[in-house]
């Protein structure tokens, strides 16, 4: 048993970390290629300064005229992104871990407000599914993916928050807790997780479209 | 597929529970580690049988016990009549290149990691009080 | 509007109807294109245009979409059909594209009625929702991928198709004949001269500061604009001329078809003209999607980045006459009068604020509709909707009751559309719901208003 977490918690996290980055590396050279092989056009019209300025308009909460038509889902989600990249890159367990295994360390959260964070996001996304369920519109467009995504997310914050409590099968629960997060980071480049880079790269290009050649704003 | 998923897990989750129930090995030497050491310890001190350590080790304190010289262990020296925090500091220093907390997990958890046997994981030495 | 409620009713009743409606209009091109499909020619150029007319762009927008639902607000569609999920931008991509996408091109004809009848008559390609969708995912593309889709399937609605066959043989959108266009202009020039001695419409002069082009619906039977332009540019003394050759015509209904290799033909004929003038820039009448064509798309498919020639839509045109100085205004418009933003050049092309300047400039009484500028609804009738004719005029109602709730809430009496298409379709709304409203193009007060003086040269 022993050398099986020893096992997802060293080489197991390494495969991950490199799969998780290296392939959206890969995803994001494979796109430039694309572009420039079929689509050269987007870089006539992709600026910098106006890129930024879409995706910084988008950034800042409820700036953006469609956050305001749906405040209550828009600022949870808003919260929820915060907290889905504060909460594991800021906790006391981890930065342990990572300082142990690389000597670099960094302020943790008070363990105690990490615990309700972690609630808070786990609510966020019982909300997310239930609006789901919900908001006709929504539900008009989800299928089983979506549903299946909400699950990969909750699913090692779930099990951290058991986890760290220590109420039951705790060993199992560490097992489940970094298997889940190692197959959330694993899953990020071949699913539409990977909206975290292909995000800002649509919002570029719009912003561009918008800022560039149709001198005007798109939020 | 989403739902055998879920029943799948909460099957593994259930299980898991009852193994670890029924598997109970607790020695009955069990003691706490105090852990005044620390300035604002962040969880309770481990839970450790030191009776069954020297048992498992052939009365070799020297093992855990050990000394280093110049970043060198010395072979056969033991040092059962110091505290850890005499040597190691609680931050990270030139002079200190292996801090308390990180002495004792290293310590502890890659023994247990190269035995085979023995606690891993955050919560199975610092036990909730 | 005095009731509280504010939901407008649709006098002439109501959805049934238009279900009715919907039914009814069978349109006989795209019937006749159906039954000319086989299932190999339906796979083959779906998965042709899938796979070499689009690239990272439609792959991205596909992968990145969340399904959150926030592009549904944007939509006027949705808006106007009772938050009908149908009606929402994703929802026509998923039940178009996507689809498509999935089945590899595997769909039945019954699944392309359905597609036609969304990207051509349920989206005005108007990008608001563009500016909705947290990423920028562009549904109007996506939807203008489908139009092309089905025109490469031969079943695009028959009077929107007439068009581009009009665009394809006469290089204009409404079968003008050359001699017919020179006519009016000759026309318009003789009788503006009854008010202004000297008057020239100059034809084809080389190297003149300015081309001026219209759309086709203008000599066709809107020819008092161009004696409106006349009027203004002899007024203002501008050194101005109109091509007599084909080429005149800055309209691109194949733009909205997905006749690509038309659209482009189209455009490439116009600068060519502008380029043989040897003008120096390009003003255009009150057209959005003509606008569109030349300032985005059509120099696009000719390979230009931006338009060869600078190119002038008329509100920031009536902007420059007004700030230098060129016409004055005798006296202001009294009643009270509101904007209608066009897509096309607002979202297209920030003219917004000069436009409101314009107005100010010429009007007493301006009311903002609400939303304005590049956050207006769309009229309904853009982006090839209301081309595809009278058949659809019924559905095309209902669907833009969110517009007459949004145009009876300013309590205007007259409305502002800076846009042929936009014109047309608000006057259909203004007229079916019964709003009590004018509509006028802002060169109609341009000219109501001006200081009406006869050009001396020199003087």
């Amino acid at each position: 048993m022993n050398s099986f977490i020893a096992f997802i918690m060293g080489p197991m996290v390494w495969i991950s970390a490199i799969i998780f980055l290296g392939g959206l590396l890969f995803k994001f050279i494979g796109i430039i290629q694309s572009v420039r092989s079929k689509e050269p056009y987007v870089f006539s019209y992709l600026t910098v300064k106006h890129s930024l300025r879409s995706i910084g308009a988008w950034l800042i909460p409820f700036f953006p005229k469609s956050t305001r038509l749906s405040p209550v889902y828009y600022g949870i989600s808003y919260v929820f992104h915060i907290f889905l990249f504060v909460i594991p890159l800021f906790l006391a367990s981890h930065i342990v871990l990572f300082n142990e295994a690389f000597q670099i360390s960094w302020p943790a959260l008070n363990d105690g407000v990490a615990d309700w964070l972690s609630l808070a996001v786990i609510a966020a996304l019982v909300f997310f599914a239930i609006r789901r369920q919900m908001v006709p519109e929504v539900k008009y467009l989800t299928s089983g993916s979506d549903y299946l995504l909400i699950f990969l997310v909750a699913l090692p914050f779930i099990t951290g928050y058991l986890a760290y409590h220590q109420w039951f099968a705790y060993r199992w629960m560490v097992v489940a807790h970094v298997l889940s997060g190692e197959l959330m980071l694993i899953m990020i480049p071949f699913s539409r997780f990977s909206h975290m880079l292909t995000a800002p790269l649509t919002r570029a290009y719009m912003g561009s479209e918008f800022g560039n050649v149709r001198h005007a704003r798109d939020w | 597929m989403r739902k055998s998923f879920i029943t799948g897990i909460a099957l593994v989750l259930v299980l898991a529970a009852g193994w670890t129930a029924f598997s109970g090995q607790d020695s009955q030497y069990l003691e706490r580690l105090d852990n005044w050491a620390f300035e604002s310890p962040r969880r309770p001190g481990a839970v450790f049988s030191h009776d069954d350590h020297i048992m498992d080790l052939d009365d070799d304190c020297s093992i855990c016990h050990h000394v280093y010289e110049d970043g060198k262990l010395v072979p056969g020296e033991s040092s059962e009549d110091y505290y850890c925090s005499d040597c190691h500091g609680l931050k990270p220093a030139p002079d200190n290149s292996m801090p308390l907390e990180a002495a004792y997990h290293k310590l502890c958890r890659d023994c247990h990691f190269d035995e085979g046997q023995g606690p891993v994981l955050c919560g199975e030495c610092h036990i909730k009080e | 509007m005095q009731s509280q409620d504010n939901t407008m009713t649709d006098p002439s009743n109501e959805t049934k109807q238009a279900e009715k409606a919907k039914q009814k209009a069978t349109d006989p091109a795209i019937e006749a294109g159906l039954e000319r499909l086989t299932p190999e020619r339906i796979k083959k150029t779906i998965n042709q245009v899938l796979e070499k007319e689009t690239g990272p762009r439609f792959k991205a927008y596909v992968e990145t979409c969340m399904r959150c639902g926030l592009c549904a607000e944007a939509c006027s569609y949705f808006l106007s059909n009772d938050r009908d999920p149908r009606f929402m931008p994703a929802a026509k991509v998923k039940n178009t594209i996507w689809e498509m996408l999935v089945k590899k091109g595997e769909v039945s004809r019954d699944f392309l009625r359905e597609a036609v009848r969304i990207s051509h008559l349920e989206c005005n390609v108007c990008k608001r929702c563009a500016m909705y969708c947290p990423f920028g995912i562009d549904i109007a593309y996506m939807m203008l991928l489908v139009r092309r889709i089905c025109h490469k399937l031969e079943i695009t609605p028959q009077y929107i198709q007439d068009t581009v066959n009009s665009h394809s043989v006469t290089l204009n959108q409404m079968w003008v004949k050359d001699d017919e266009w020179i006519d009016t202009l000759q026309w318009q020039e003789e009788d503006a001269r009854e008010e202004f001695e000297d008057l020239q419409i100059p034809l084809d002069k080389m190297g003149a500061d300015i081309m001026y082009s219209v759309i086709a619906p203008e000599p066709k039977f809107q020819a008092g604009l161009i004696y409106q332009t006349a009027a203004m540019m002899h007024a203002a003394g501008i050194d101005w001329t109109m091509p007599s050759t084909p080429g005149w015509d800055n309209s691109n209904m194949a733009m909205y078809t997905g006749d690509n290799e038309i659209s482009g033909r189209i455009a490439k004929a116009f600068f060519e003209t502008a380029a043989k003038l040897r003008v120096k820039r390009i003003v255009m009448g009150e057209c959005g999607h003509a606008f569109r064509s030349v300032y985005d798309m059509g120099n696009r498919w000719n390979s230009w980045v931006m338009p060869p020639f600078e190119v002038v839509h008329a509100l920031a045109f009536y902007h420059e006459l007004l700030t230098e100085g060129r016409i004055t205004i005798a006296e202001k418009y009294k009643k009270k009068v509101t904007l209608h933003d066009p897509c096309n050049v607002s979202r297209g092309r920030g003219l917004h604020d000069k436009a409101r300047e314009v107005v100010n400039m010429v009007c007493e009484d301006f009311v903002d509709m609400v939303p304005n500028r590049e956050h207006n609804f769309c009229c309904g009738a853009g982006g090839g909707v209301i081309n595809c004719g009278p058949p659809y005029k019924g559905e095309r109602m209902v669907n833009n009751r969110n517009k007459a709730e949004q145009l009876a809430a300013t309590g205007a009496e007259v409305l502002i559309a800076p846009c042929h298409n936009c014109h047309s379709g608000l006057e259909d709304i203004i007229q079916h719901y019964d709003l009590k409203m004018e509509i006028k193009f802002l060169g109609d007060l341009m000219y109501e208003t001006m200081e009406k003086k006869i050009y001396k040269p020199g003087a």
